[in-house]
């Protein structure tokens, strides 16, 4: 009987110890796992990676900053995934789907016999209550309104345990996109704060690890306030590569909190960290310098897929702002004023000023490395001071002796621009415009201000005549930046709280941009969208500038480093980054 | 040095400094906003004064920058050319004083070379022009900060000191408040509420006088803990005793312990304020693109690639440490002409 | 003893005092944390209103400070946007780091400014008092943000001193003395930085008020008498010298928990630092609130001891 019992507590014991080990599960029969085609690592090692600031929340559902998302990510695993490579959708959680002829109705298959990282396991159950939550409206997740299709929120049915289906309103071009970064959470953890209606204050960033539980391929060890966040492996995930060796091959992932861009230069410089993404033009500079000798790698993945604008106020104005604005929104309207500013921007000094060269100017607000959807046609135009001159003398301006500029009423032309302060690339871009536009013989005042002042001008007062700002990135697809376009859109800058269009041009945008959202066939769409970006590229509501390259970094050591252009550009295949032989990564010996 | 020569050179060479950035406009080659974009970044020029055949010169040269294919911002020398730096040529205009306005600078050198003494910076604008017109600004600001700051310090400090009780209560208990409060938002929301329009420097001044307003509470504790002690002092007593007056007292007695610290501040506060404006512009309360003052010219070393690749972006650092030096030996020579005076 | 209850009275509305400015402050500047998502085409402008309602941002601002205070009683002191999560469980342990940190710069400043300026007020004029002197105008003339990037600079290059952070990312595994080594490490820069940048007024300070001192002629009938200079110095000169001194300490201890945003910020040290200079950039207002007040608590503080300091030792001021 003793003996017995003896037995029974040393196969506790090691039941235990394997669900606290992290190392890798073995594959189980059963189980669908998804292969993955990266050539084959090893086994060990801990990967640093710096954040500026630290994550605020690891609720996938509350999450709204950058960092937040950033380790959300590694925790979590979405239906359908965006590879960052392809910027193409693939299968992820749901190992297949058929879509109806309308593209309304979406049935997706789940693999079977996965388990999350506490081992219990993931079925339908966990899709329909993951989903009930991003759509609860008393919630308000950030990312509900992506789940909004036609004004009427998706749909979600459980068909059996392992399949689920989903209905829009009404067909949506790219519905696969939305299910993109969408974790798929424990029912068995969560089900019960959230009928208690304390949801969103769940899995705060000091969490208890035991409470957490993904499908992701890191699970959470620690936290330390200030300093850290360590992930380790989850031993249950459910990607494996060719040879049947479960994913990932990293033992520990660790985010240290540095502060700033040039902290976690600094730190990637001394070996602190393994890799870094998001470099500035000037920081890559300094840190090639010393990329032989410290033995790691600079990549320039080419241009990003954001663009930074002049943007004009063209909102309908109340007094006494709009009597104070009342002659600069008369130039403004004009879109040939527009066209003359575009004529004298200097982009390539833009570039090669702001961006040490490491970019690309646009003309358009699609950027060239958006092979899918740019719009190779529209011209380029060189900078012309002649024709912005010729422009602006159509325009009825004229200049005085001095070679001041003045409008067809004898008034001179005097407006400032707006630029957050603490962006220093879009301050250096609007003190280069400042003085391209001088040589026209406008008069223009740079005002930094604080971001949240910025963000207050644009947004609820109007109070401001034209400012540098910045938008795009989040994914290749045009849907997503729907509403800047659109007029009734939330971030249609240039005219907040349209009802209806104000101009015929811009009611023809709205007439391509829906046509393209839900036209499902992709040449047509691309059709639709290209006439789009050439109305944005003749009317020019924003001014475009220009836009950076992506400058990332890694250390030699670090293997199957396939950095991409879209975020998170050096995380997304985490689960297939292992280190070299030889090679212990930033933790071990460095100093 | 020992003795009036040591003050004689300080005194002389901040003379000289501030009769420079008086006349920035003549001293200064270049308009302090002119960019040339061609030559981001370029190091302070060599003059030459040795010719092509290696004799000695008096008037000295300069070769031109040319950038180094593939590089961005690493320059070698184009000794091709040799442009030879002139003296009093004719250039952009300025105004001396807002009112006079000439073309005439001390030194440059033909069109279209460059001669940028001290290197130039990310839009190729000549750093020894912007130093010097830069600082007109901040001196200006400076001086206005501490001046408001003293001021009402002493003022503050020494009636609360004399006058005890209740008044020193709550104006200690002000100063405390003063001090604590997280005045950066106060900042923010009086620069977000200017007008767009607003003349730059009008609006970077209002930020400098509202900070040297909040700088009172420190000078005004050091006084009142001076005039506490000195108003005890037995001549004090005697001249109460013999009818003086309150405003007597203060005035000829107390308040004159009171300047050697005062002088102290005034010296450390001066540099201080302009230092001051690197964290404003860290904040976008600084002053505004392309005007140029000694603080936003640091800002630009925030950016570490700034700071370890383009040292001579430096040199407003230097300008402003020469001038606290001189200001420093000079509030020291008085303080000690003041002790001697006083016993 | 009623003068301490007296003062300590005062303390008390000092902080409902500046709690109540602190709230008018932060009102004052345009923005609110939810506007950040409005620039994401990808949440709705219901979804900002409906986040701004639920926590609480559009209501009056007699009623926010009446549940602020609320809240600190319950022992939450506010709750933050960003986090999801008290205030306080937030600011405690940062609060510790940045007192290990400035503690310890406090310390070293007064410890070398001391000696050092009554040693240069001994000499005035001579070599190693201008030398002091020169090199004091120095540290004051470069800002601070330069100093702390030029030491990381030099940390880079050497690898004398890990750059930035409080901890390894390893120190779970180390035993108790190679942790206070790497505290040590950690420490020095930031540190460094500190002293290097409050140095400079201490000394000038020190220096000044014992050059007065030495002028006395109590002083001069010391050492007419024979007393070594020491003596003199340490036990008659200093004390008298200790007026501004002690305010100027008082000073100190009240900036224990202000002084040290920047370096932190720059240098990585998971102090109040790095916090509140996020929550004021992105307004998250409780923990603004409650970083000021808590640093109010410190000023405070320093400014009774700074009196009691000021009561003990001069005599001239008690008989106010």
């Amino acid at each position: 009987m003793r003996r017995l019992a003896w037995v029974v507590l040393w196969v506790v014991i090691a039941g235990l110890q394997s669900l606290a080990s992290s190392a890798p599960q073995p594959l189980r029969p059963g189980e669908e796992v998804q292969t993955s085609d990266n050539p084959i690592g090893r086994y060990g090692g801990n990967l640093v990676v710096a954040q500026r600031s630290e994550p605020k929340t690891l609720n996938p559902v509350t999450a709204a900053d950058a960092p937040s998302r950033e380790v959300i990510g590694r925790l979590m695993a979405d239906l359908i995934h965006i590879n960052r490579a392809s910027q193409q959708t693939e299968p992820a959680l749901a190992k297949s789907w058929t879509v109806s002829h309308d593209g309304r109705v979406f049935t997706l298959k789940l693999r079977r016999g996965l388990r999350f990282s506490d081992g219990q396991p993931f079925n339908a159950d966990d899709v329909v209550f993951s989903f009930r939550v991003y759509l609860d409206d008393k919630i308000h997740s950030p990312q509900r309104d992506l789940l909004i299709v036609g004004g009427k929120p998706i749909e979600v049915a459980k068909v059996d345990a392992y399949t689920v289906r989903f209905t829009l309103a009404q067909p949506y071009a790219a519905a696969e996109r939305i299910f993109d970064s969408l974790a798929m959470m424990p029912r068995h953890l969560l089900e019960k704060p959230y009928q208690s209606g304390s949801f969103a204050q769940t899995w705060p960033v000091g969490v208890v690890p035991a409470e957490v539980a993904g499908l992701g391929p890191f699970r959470l060890k620690s936290y330390v306030a200030g300093q850290r966040i360590v992930l380790e492996r989850n031993p249950y995930y459910w990607r494996a590569d060719r040879s049947k060796n479960r994913l990932p091959y990293l033992d520990e992932l660790t985010f240290i909190f540095v502060g700033n861009e040039d902290a976690q230069a600094l730190r990637f410089q001394a070996g602190d960290t393994d890799i870094i993404s998001r470099v500035s033009a000037e920081n890559y500079a300094l840190l090639m310098k010393d990329a032989a000798a410290r033995g790691y790698e600079l990549f320039d993945l080419g241009p990003a897929l954001e663009y930074n604008f002049l943007l004009f106020n063209l909102n309908d104005l109340k007094p006494p702002t709009a009597d104070k604005l009342k002659p600069q929104q008369v130039w403004f309207a004009d879109a040939r004023f527009r066209q003359a500013v575009s004529a004298a921007v200097d982009r390539e000094a833009i570039v090669r000023l702001v961006y040490a060269g490491r970019g690309a100017p646009l003309w358009g607000n699609v950027s060239p490395s958006n092979r899918l959807w740019v719009d190779q046609s529209l011209p380029h135009p060189p900078r012309s001071l002649d024709r912005a001159r010729d422009l602006l003398r159509s325009a009825g301006f004229s200049w005085r002796d001095g070679g001041q500029l003045v409008d067809a009423q004898g008034r001179p032309v005097e407006f400032s621009i707006i630029t957050s302060s603490s962006n220093t690339q879009r301050s250096k871009m609007a003190t280069i415009a400042q003085d391209d536009l001088s040589q026209l013989g406008m008069n223009v005042h740079v005002v930094p201000l604080e971001f949240r002042a910025v963000l207050d001008r644009v947004f609820e007062t109007y109070d401001y005549e034209v400012a540098v700002m910045g938008l795009g990135g989040g994914d290749a697809d045009p849907n997503p930046e729907m509403n800047v376009w659109l007029s009734s859109g939330s971030t249609h800058l240039w005219h907040l709280g349209e009802v209806k269009p104000a101009t015929d041009w811009e009611a023809q945008l709205d007439q391509r941009m829906q046509r393209q959202m839900v036209e499902l066939q992709y040449r047509r769409r691309k059709n639709l969208y290209a006439q789009a970006q050439e109305i944005i590229a003749q009317e020019l509501p924003f001014v475009f500038l220009g836009t950076p390259d992506i400058l990332v970094g890694a250390k030699k050591s670090v293997a199957n480093f396939k950095p991409a252009v879209l975020e998170p550009s050096v995380l997304w295949n985490i689960d297939q980054l292992y280190f070299l032989p030889g090679a212990a990564g930033a933790m071990d010996g460095q100093r | 040095m020992p003795g009036p020569w040591k003050i004689r050179t300080a005194l002389g060479v901040l003379l000289l400094l501030h009769l420079a950035i008086l006349f920035a406009g003549f001293v200064a080659p270049y308009a302090p906003a002119s960019q040339n974009r061609g030559l981001p970044f370029v190091p302070p020029m060599r003059l030459h004064f040795r010719d092509a055949q290696g004799h000695l010169r008096l008037r000295p040269s300069v070769c031109q920058p040319e950038l180094n294919a593939g590089t961005f911002y690493e320059y070698s020398e184009l000794c091709t050319t040799e442009y030879p730096v002139q003296f009093f040529v004719s250039g952009p205009e300025y105004k001396i004083a807002a009112v006079l306005s000439s073309h005439t600078h001390l030194f440059g050198v033909e069109i279209p070379a460059h001669i940028f003494l001290l290197g130039s910076d990310n839009y190729g604008r000549d750093l020894f022009s912007r130093i010097l017109y830069g600082g007109q600004i901040s001196l200006a600001a400076g001086l206005l900060a501490t001046a408001i700051s003293l001021s009402l310090g002493t003022l503050l400090g020494a009636v609360s000191g004399f006058y005890g009780k209740w008044i020193d209560e709550s104006f200690m208990r002000f100063a405390e408040l003063f001090v604590v409060l997280p005045w950066l938002y106060f900042l923010l929301a009086v620069r977000a509420f200017l007008p767009l329009n607003i003349n730059p420097m009008r609006a970077f001044f209002l930020v400098v006088a509202v900070i040297g307003t909040i700088g009172w509470a420190r000078p005004a504790r050091l006084v009142r803990g001076i005039v506490l002690s000195a108003k005890t002092r037995k001549y004090v007593l005697a001249s109460r005793g013999f009818g003086a007056s309150d405003g007597y007292i203060l005035r000829r007695h107390v308040l004159p312990h009171t300047y050697g610290v005062l002088l102290t501040q005034a010296a450390l506060l001066v540099p201080q304020y302009v230092i001051a404006e690197v964290t404003l512009s860290f904040f976008g309360l600084g002053l505004s693109e392309p005007l140029p003052s000694w603080g936003n010219l640091l800002a630009a070393l925030q950016q570490y690639n700034v700071l370890v690749s383009y040292w001579w972006m430096f040199a407003p650092a230097l300008a402003l440490v020469v001038f606290s030096f001189g200001y420093l030996l000079v509030a020291d020579e008085l303080q000690q002409r003041l002790q001697s005076a006083s016993l | 003893m009623r003068f301490l209850a007296r003062r300590l009275l005062h303390a008390g509305f000092l902080l409902a005092a500046v709690s109540v400015l602190c709230f008018l402050f932060t009102d004052l500047a345009p923005g609110s944390f939810f506007d950040g998502m409005k620039l994401n085409p990808q949440i709705s402008p219901e979804t900002v209103a409906a986040l701004k309602a639920q926590y609480g941002v559009g209501k009056p601002l007699p009623l926010r400070y009446v549940l602020w205070v609320k809240s600190v009683f319950t022992g939450e002191w506010g709750f933050s946007f960003a986090y999801d999560s008290p205030v306080r469980e937030l600011l405690l342990p940062r609060a510790r780091n940045t007192l290990l940190l400035t503690g310890t710069a406090t310390a070293l400043a007064w410890l070398i400014a001391v000696p050092l300026g009554v040693w240069m007020a001994y000499r005035p004029g001579r070599w190693d008092d201008r030398l002091g002197m020169g090199a004091t105008s120095l540290l004051l003339s470069v800002p601070e943000l330069a100093l702390v990037l030029a030491l990381l600079c030099f940390a880079v290059r050497t690898h004398a001193f890990p750059v930035g952070g409080m901890t390894s990312a390893n120190d779970e595994q180390l035993g108790l003395l190679a942790r206070c080594q790497d505290l040590l490490t950690h420490m020095a820069i930031p540190a460094i930085t500190l002293v290097l940048a409050n140095l400079p007024l201490l000394v000038r300070h020190v220096r000044s008020s014992m050059i007065e001192v030495l002028d006395a002629p109590f002083i001069h009938a010391a050492r007419g008498h024979g007393m070594a200079p020491a003596r003199v110095l340490i036990g008659y000169a200093l004390p008298a010298a200790a007026n501004p001194l002690i305010s100027l300490f008082g000073f100190s201890l009240g900036g224990l928990l202000g002084g040290s945003l920047l370096v932190e910020a720059v240098t990585g040290w998971p102090g109040l630092g790095p916090l509140l200079l996020e929550a004021t950039m992105s307004r998250d207002l409780y923990i603004v609130v409650g970083a000021v007040m808590v640093s109010t608590f410190f000023m405070v503080g320093g400014n009774l001891i700074a009196d009691a300091l000021l009561i003990a030792f001069d005599p001239r001021v008690r008989t106010d």
